[in-house]
């Protein structure tokens, strides 16, 4: 009978250490991260998966405290390849979703927006407000046309010398920055290219093609940080929510003088090439109805958080990526004019600074032999997408040259050309990125015009943050933190 | 692309006369899913997912809720939900937070919009096979073997480690007393009842989160169904007056009981109230001498500790309710198979029902003290959920010869159980220097005393 007592007590002694379901082991790899999380698992080598066990049949298994550690936002994609292997929708009870990660699956169920909904009106809580992301079919798509057609074709090409200008403006003022971002040694400088230059940059531009007044983009960095970092159940919600009212009042006043007095882009010359989005959304009518302020601000708030943060992480990702293939930075510093775009697409398919998109399905399905009632939160993994095997060849090498990449004009409404497949950085179908052909012009003309001034461009590995065996960083999710670059002052 | 062409890439619409199971293909034209609702099940998912404008839930953040903290001690994180969001939604988890006493009860006794899934569901395994916990033979059959034997197996434990001088009254008794009760009500041999335990602890630990334990789980529910297919045989053929018996001797519908049966019957029951109540129970009277003095001078008031226990220190921190269709509360639209984490825990230390609600005190006056049965409110007092969170008993409390409810069953068993250890231990104390806690092995589990180091 001692046998049970013993058992009983094994079971509570065990409950605190490593691989009984509390705190996976540290043991194998010693040095680890910073806790960001809950949930500590030991930091693997990138590429690499931590063994979260096996079923019988050597099913590998998916602990899914994982999604919260530190270990998978710096190495992802052995854990999605893993699911994409053996789950390709993979139930995970403690976060209560779905996960769909293989390539086919999820642009046909971007397609089918009767059977799957976007994402959920809450999960934005008040900070973005009433936007087309959470919305669908005719509905969608006019709300969506209203500033999305001014981000495209023609109005984009009218844009494009503004946007040069931006680049050489913030590049020329960078003999004023100070020593955290501009460093002079020897006659060779580094630059905290974040710092110096991304991190602002996207936002100067949709500032700009917004038509907000120089002197707001002081506050426009407060909104864009507060309700970027306040979604939906984050710390900093109250702040985004702030963010919001203050953006809103600004908005309001600026409507009401635009409604009045509509305020012009110019060219080059100077002459005026049309109204700016606030200007134009002002005079717009949906059903015979002028847009409240209300509704402008919401599509000006979308836009407000959609023009940063990704393209941002393109331009880092991109330089970041490239500088570490220098044969590849070769080619693409030879033939600027066709290489930037091949680059760009191949960064944003080797890591993309968006994850993915949260679904909602409409009605029971079975997918893969997993049932889904209706009315469950999918997330449809973009990033795996970006990985998949059966798309893509060798997925986790960044090349630049590979042949399976569509990289030309994007698609509007399809993923497939040339028998090619298109990376799903923006998504696919009806909810495609209405930004997609702006941020993608910002990234290659951004990253064209620092070309012409980084002579020679190299890593500063010293300024770099260090993974824990001491290579650089992984990307990992989202995007570099920073990315420091020496190039040769004359 | 003509319009035909058109036809075969979207699907069907969903007008009048539409199939009910519809195939989507993928690329290559290869069914990828089927849709099998019906047209009336078509929402556009818009409107039930509007939230609070300018509600921010900024005093918590939803990691907490699955951070070894919450695992260890809930209470104070479940108190900043009840005071603050007592509706919470909560982000990363997918789910609502349910946490008032009122709020609670409403979503238990609402059959009609909530249900509560079995853990059969958890583990993907619906079909196994009967859960005939709530048959009449069934019900007699266990609390008939309870009564007749829980005073001796209870004096057998003692005596096991009376002679030590000093035992461990969380694994020694109160984790034992339950299942030697099991392989008692099943009539086991003695000498199955090691690997017994094991497989049936396994078993009640897979149905969760967690990938590993539901492996194991899923062996010990095969190694289950083939150790008790013999048994059920041997039964059949020559019956006693154990559980077993019971099963196999029941007149079903589709057909007679199989060992597949009985291992559904035992998942879907669980040991957690029993001996979680009783280990928490022994803890709070060995750090509350005084109540203790009170339990020992007046031999009816043992009940009382228990029903406070089940109040004061529930073993069953939460359990979860999935809405059945779109349904409005407490101001907020919940989409159909919305998970509701519905917590015992913050509803039995809500303030609106219990005077200085985190003092345990026997026999508390705002408590209500018979056998809840389902109710929340019987005699106008509110009860301790525990009980309350499971399944209501399915049997009216007459006739006279309806069975117990598993809620009195419970009861007197820990309170027999209870009196047989304060007659043969009568100087039971705290060992010194011992600092006994509560805590939960893992995430969603028995939060309850796992070592109560005690002298006598």
């Amino acid at each position: 009978m001692d046998s049970v007592t013993s058992f009983l007590s094994t079971i509570v002694e065990n409950a605190d250490k490593p691989n009984e379901g509390n705190a996976p082991s540290s043991a194998t790899h010693a040095p680890r991260a910073q806790s960001v999380s809950a949930h500590d698992f030991p930091l693997m080598p990138v590429g690499e998966a931590y063994d979260m066990g096996h079923a019988p049949d050597g099913t590998p298994l998916i602990d899914p405290r994982i999604f919260n550690s530190a270990e998978f936002y710096r190495n992802p994609y052995p854990y999605y390849k893993i699911m994409r292997d053996h789950y390709p929708v993979f139930f995970d009870k403690l976060h209560n979703c779905y996960y769909v990660t293989r390539y086919d699956d999820i642009t046909t169920c971007y397609f089918d927006d009767e059977g799957f909904n976007t994402i959920p009106k809450g999960s934005s809580s008040g900070v973005l407000g009433n936007t087309q992301l959470e919305l669908s079919g005719v509905e969608h798509r006019r709300r969506r046309n209203l500033y999305g057609q001014h981000l495209v074709g023609k109005s984009l090409d009218n844009r494009m010398h503004a946007i040069e200008s931006i680049a050489e403006e913030m590049i020329a003022d960078w003999d004023n920055l100070d020593e955290s971002v501009v460093q002079d040694r020897n006659g060779v400088r580094s630059v905290a290219i974040g710092k110096a230059f991304a991190n602002e940059f996207p936002i100067r531009v949709v500032c700009d093609v917004l038509g907000f007044p120089k002197e707001s983009r002081k506050n426009f960095f407060y909104w864009y940080n507060s309700m970027m970092s306040g979604l939906g159940g984050s710390e900093t919600h109250h702040q985004g929510l702030e963010a919001r009212q203050d953006l809103e009042d600004y908005v309001g006043t600026l409507v009401e003088e635009r409604r009045a007095h509509p305020t012009y882009l110019y060219d080059a010359a100077g002459n005026p090439i049309g109204k700016d989005i606030i200007s134009k959304l002002c005079e717009t009518q949906i059903d015979g109805d002028y847009l409240s302020t209300e509704e402008i601000t919401s599509n000006i708030a979308l836009v407000v958080g959609g023009g940063g943060e990704t393209t941002r992480g393109a331009i880092l990702n991109m330089w970041y990526l490239l500088l570490q293939h220098p044969q590849q930075l070769e080619a693409v510093l030879e033939d600027p004019e066709a290489m930037w775009d091949v680059a760009f697409h191949e960064t944003l398919r080797h890591s993309t600074p968006i994850g993915g998109q949260p679904r909602h399905n409409s009605f029971d399905i079975e997918l893969h032999g997993v049932k889904i009632p209706a009315g469950s939160l999918v997330n449809m993994v973009d990033f795996s997408a970006n990985h998949d095997d059966r798309i893509f060849n060798d997925p986790e090498a960044f090349n630049i040259f590979r042949p399976d990449l569509y990289s030309g004009k994007l698609l509007r409404s399809g993923f497939r050309k040339e028998g090619k497949c298109s990376h799903m950085a923006f998504g696919v179908g009806p909810h495609l990125c209405p930004g997609a052909w702006i941020s993608h012009q910002e990234a290659v003309i951004g990253s064209k015009i620092l070309q012409r001034h980084l002579k020679n461009p190299r890593l500063n590995v010293d300024k770099m943050p260090k993974d824990f065996d001491g290579s650089l960083m992984p990307i990992g999710l989202i995007s570099a933190k920073e990315v420091w670059i020496d190039y040769d002052l004359e | 692309m003509s319009t035909d062409e058109k036809q075969a890439v979207r699907p069907p619409s969903y007008g009048a006369g539409a199939p009910d199971k519809d195939a989507f293909t993928g690329r290559n034209g290869v069914p990828l899913y089927t849709r099998n609702g019906n047209q009336n099940d078509y929402r556009t998912y818009e409107v039930y997912q509007r939230e609070r404008v300018k509600e921010a839930t900024d005093k918590i953040r939803p990691i907490q809720l699955i951070s070894p903290e919450f695992i260890k001690d809930p209470y104070p994180v479940l108190e900043i939900l009840r005071e603050n969001y007592p509706f919470y939604r909560d982000w990363l988890g997918n789910s609502f937070w349910v946490t008032r006493y009122d709020d609670v009860t409403s979503i238990f006794t609402d059959d009609a919009n909530f249900e509560t899934r079995p853990k059969r569901w958890f583990y993907g395994i619906e079909d196994l096979g009967r859960d005939l916990g709530q048959e009449v033979p069934v019900l007699t059959a266990q609390a008939a073997r309870i009564d007749a034997n829980v005073a001796r197996i209870a004096a057998e434990i003692v005596d096991g480690f009376r002679a030590n001088g000093g035992a461990d009254l969380a694994i020694d008794f109160a984790a034992r007393l339950p299942l030697e009760l099991l392989a008692c009500v099943l009539d086991l041999p003695k000498e199955d009842f090691p690997t017994f335990v094991d497989r049936y602890w396994r078993m009640q630990r897979g149905a969760m989160w967690e990938p590993k334990s539901r492996q194991a789980g899923l062996g010990a529910i095969q190694e289950l169904v083939e150790y008790f297919r013999p048994i059920l045989a041997a039964r059949r053929a020559r019956p006693g007056d154990d559980l077993l018996s019971a099963i196999a001797g029941l007149d079903l519908e589709d057909g007679p009981a199989t060992a597949e049966d009985v291992v559904v019957t035992l998942l879907e029951q669980d040991h957690e109230t029993l001996h979680g109540g009783i280990a928490n129970m022994w803890l709070q009277l060995m750090t509350h001498p005084e109540q203790l003095d009170l339990v020992k001078r007046e031999r009816r008031m043992v009940k009382f500790a228990w029903l406070e226990t089940l109040r004061h220190s529930t073993p069953v921190v939460t359990a979860n309710r999935f809405s059945r269709h779109e349904v409005e509360r407490f101001g907020r639209l919940i989409p159909i198979g919305a998970l509701l984490h519905c917590s015992a825990a913050a509803a039995n230390r809500d303030p609106r029902q219990y005077k200085e609600p985190d003092r345990f005190i026997v026999g508390r006056k705002d408590l209500c003290q018979r056998e809840p049965r389902g109710q929340y409110r019987a005699d106008g007092l509110p009860a301790g959920l525990a009980f309350g969170l499971g399944k209501p008993t399915r049997h009216p409390a007459v006739p006279e010869d309806r069975p117990r409810s598993l809620y009195a069953l419970c009861r007197d068993t820990a309170t027999t159980a209870s009196n047989v250890l304060l007659e043969a231990l009568p100087d039971l104390r705290l060992k010194p220097g011992a600092t006994p806690a509560l805590r939960s092995l893992r995430l969603g589990e028995m939060h309850t005393c796992w070592h109560l180091p005690v002298v006598f």
